[in-house]
């Protein structure tokens, strides 16, 4: 998996990119524990993003719980076949997708 | 055929590869060469040295007597005597004389001829004159005490080119010269002589029949006016040179083998001591190293108490192999433990798969006694424990509990978090709760305290046997799947609430699915639509519901089967990534009550 970061003040756009599940989830939190700090708005991008598992939900559901305090959160470019596992798992009641 | 490794080798194969051996070879060969340049060399030097000695002894010899001789008398009456007699013999008598005095040389004294005899008669008178006598008493007495083999005076005549000797000290008839005999020497010889500078050694090597390698050496004698009177000459003959040289070589072969042989073994101990005795012993040492641990024996001295002390290479080995050894020990000893930790962890997961399995129910059928309905699961884990789960129970006689559940992640942690999520759902949905009111209230048991953020996805509904009526509530499970009497199976696209452990206060909705006698419901985890072949492709809900179909009118463990052989020809060899869990409730029906004396068991 890639992971690709664009800073533009406090405002963090992740773009990822592969499959985000038990190998890569952990690669993911690591990455985000630092690069979170200061940051207000996180934008996820997953267009090129194919596959999320269960790991990966939880990645992002801890990140949303971060960003619930330190400012806001949102998952951008959701394809159809994430868009279902996010409806599957009600993911998509608490992540704004856009 | 292959070639033996060393330690297959027969002590006497092993010995060809002795560095001494080779060194004692290569010394014996390096000093035979060396030996036979030097003898070369010495030969001709030994050759040159004592010729020149001999020269410089004939010469010595040839002006001593000269000067003795002038010191006594005048040479010039006597020579010009001679030489007026031998000048006035006829050519024809001389060259008779000459082949006589040849054939004398050659064979003796025998069979000379009348004119032999007559011409040295000429000389008869001069022999016993007062100053001819003086002269042959020095040149006698040189011959006597010096190391020529003969001292002698000679006149040249240019005419007929030969060399006529006067008076020799050698007076024996075998080896002596007569007075008056001659001798053809050739004019550019002669030449050297009579132009003598006064300095230079005069001298010249002939190979004479009679006497071998001759070396003469000698000097004019001249008058008042510079005119010469004869030549004073030595001879010494060189077979002293020749018998030299061969006690020369006997000498220095016999002492070049001793000094060859001393010095080849003295390497051969050397090397034997500095290299090949260290170098064996480092070998001993790596074989009973590899000797004692294939024997299990695990002393860790054998480079280390090596003791080589060679000050070079060697020692420098023998001390990296001792560390070596000492690295290896200590490797070996974190690796046991490393491994034996390996084992342990791998001992307890097993126990642990086993526990887990029989934490879900695993006895079929499951419900012997229950004919209107029948239930089937199987779980297959993709690490030792899995964090899939399914359950089902009776909450009584009428109330039957379906559980299919998935936590976020794999291995240990997903497993204990399982175990804590199956033992929650099944205390509630025993205290009478609706399907609902479990899931909120696990949700909130499990938020209170969930520091690694774990979640789980649960459907969970709850069957009435007389109805066939489910009442269930979705946290974030995969869509079940039901089949109507004489239908095929179908997604339900159920309500979904949130993943249970994500966040604190989530509601559930519960939702009503109605079977009839004949309905099938399978229940499965994403393990089942997102199982990956090798080329990356997922399974998929489509799949996995053809696969359903097709056993559709069979018992619940035919559509498991189904389901699993589909997958398995899916997959192929591609490893499974996640854990695969599925459930198959068949639902009968025909039984409105239960009898009491069913239920105490």
């Amino acid at each position: 998996m890639t992971i690709t970061k664009k800073l533009d003040g406090t405002n963090l756009t992740v773009s990822l990119e592969g499959r985000l599940d038990t190998t890569t989830a952990p690669e993911l939190e690591e990455e985000l524990k630092t690069a979170l700090d200061d940051v207000t708005e996180l934008t996820v991008d997953m267009a090129k993003l194919d596959y999320i598992s269960s790991a990966g939900l939880r990645v992002m559901l801890s990140t949303q719980k971060r960003m619930n305090r330190q400012g806001s959160m949102v998952v951008t470019n959701v394809s159809d076949v994430l868009m279902e596992i996010f409806e599957v798992t009600g993911f998509d009641s608490i992540l704004t997708i856009k | 055929m292959p070639e033996k490794t060393v330690r297959q080798m027969s002590k006497l194969e092993r010995r060809h590869y002795s560095l001494a051996a080779r060194t004692f070879r290569a010394s014996i060969v390096s000093a035979v060469i060396i030996g036979l340049v030097a003898l070369i060399v010495g030969m001709g030097l030994f050759v040159y040295v004592l010729t020149t000695r001999y020269i410089d002894t004939a010469f010595d010899t040839s002006k001593m007597a000269m000067s003795i001789t002038g010191k006594v008398l005048d040479i010039k009456p006597t020579v010009d005597e001679v030489m007026s007699i031998y000048r006035s013999t006829p050519s024809e008598v001389l060259q008779t004389v000459e082949n006589a005095v040849s054939e004398r040389n050659e064979w003796g004294t025998a069979g000379f001829g009348v004119e032999y005899k007559d011409y040295f008669q000429k000389y008869h008178d001069i022999k016993f004159e007062q100053d001819y006598l003086q002269i042959l008493s020095i040149l006698k007495d040189f011959k006597e005490n010096s190391r020529a083999d003969d001292v002698y005076i000679g006149m040249y005549d240019p005419d007929s080119d030969r060399l006529v000797f006067i008076a020799n000290g050698d007076t024996s008839d075998e080896t002596g010269s007569l007075i008056g005999e001659f001798e053809s020497v050739s004019h550019n010889e002669i030449e050297k002589f009579m132009n003598w500078d006064g300095e230079k050694r005069l001298f010249q090597i002939n190979n004479s029949k009679r006497f071998g390698l001759m070396a003469t050496s000698g000097l004019p004698v001249k008058d008042k006016d510079g005119n010469i009177v004869a030549f004073f000459l030595s001879d010494i003959r060189l077979n002293n040179v020749v018998n030299g040289t061969k006690s020369f070589f006997v000498l220095f072969a016999v002492s070049m083998f001793v000094i060859v042989n001393a010095v080849a073994i003295g390497s051969a101990l050397y090397v034997r001591k500095n290299l090949v005795n260290p170098m064996n012993s480092i070998a001993e040492a790596a074989a009973s190293y590899v000797k004692d641990r294939r024997a299990g024996n695990e002393s860790t001295d054998h480079f280390s108490k090596l003791n080589i002390r060679t000050g070079d290479e060697l020692e420098n080995l023998a001390l990296v192999m001792a560390d070596m050894e000492n690295d290896l020990a200590d490797y070996e000893e974190h690796l046991t433990e490393v491994v034996a930790e390996k084992e342990r962890i791998g001992t307890e997961l097993g126990l642990a798969t086993r526990i887990q399995a029989d934490m879900l129910p695993n006895i079929y059928p499951a419900f012997p006694d229950r004919p209107e309905f029948d239930v089937y699961a199987t779980m297959t884990p993709a690490k030792e424990v899995g964090g899939d789960f399914y359950d089902f129970f009776l909450i009584d006689d009428n109330h039957l509990g379906l559980v299919m559940a998935d936590v976020s992640g794999k291995g240990v942690p997903a497993a204990l978090f399982m175990m804590a999520s199956k033992i929650l759902i099944a205390n509630h949905a025993m205290n009478g709760k609706s399907a609902a009111e479990v899931l909120e209230t696990v949700n909130e048991q499990i938020c209170s305290n969930n520091r690694e953020e774990m979640f789980v996805t649960v459907w969970f509904g709850i069957l009435d046997t007389r109805t066939g009526l489910i009442r269930a509530a979705n946290a974030g499970h995969e869509y079940p799947v039901m089949k109507k009497p004489g239908g095929q199976f179908e997604l339900i696209k159920d309500k979904h609430g949130f993943v249970i452990g994500g966040m604190a206060g989530m509601k559930y909705k519960e939702y009503e699915l109605q079977m009839e006698p004949g309905s099938k419901l399978f229940l499965y985890t994403d393990g089942v639509p997102e199982a990956t072949n090798s080329g990356n492709e997922l399974f998929g809900t489509d799949r996995m519901v053809e696969a359903l179909n097709k056993a559709s009118e069979g018992s619940t463990y035919d559509v498991l089967g189904s389901v699993s052989d589909a997958i398995k020809n899916f997959v192929q060899d591609a490893p499974q990534f996640d854990d695969i869990t599925m459930l198959c409730l068949d639902f009968i029906g025909g039984k409105t009550q239960i009898k009491d004396e069913a239920e105490d068991m």
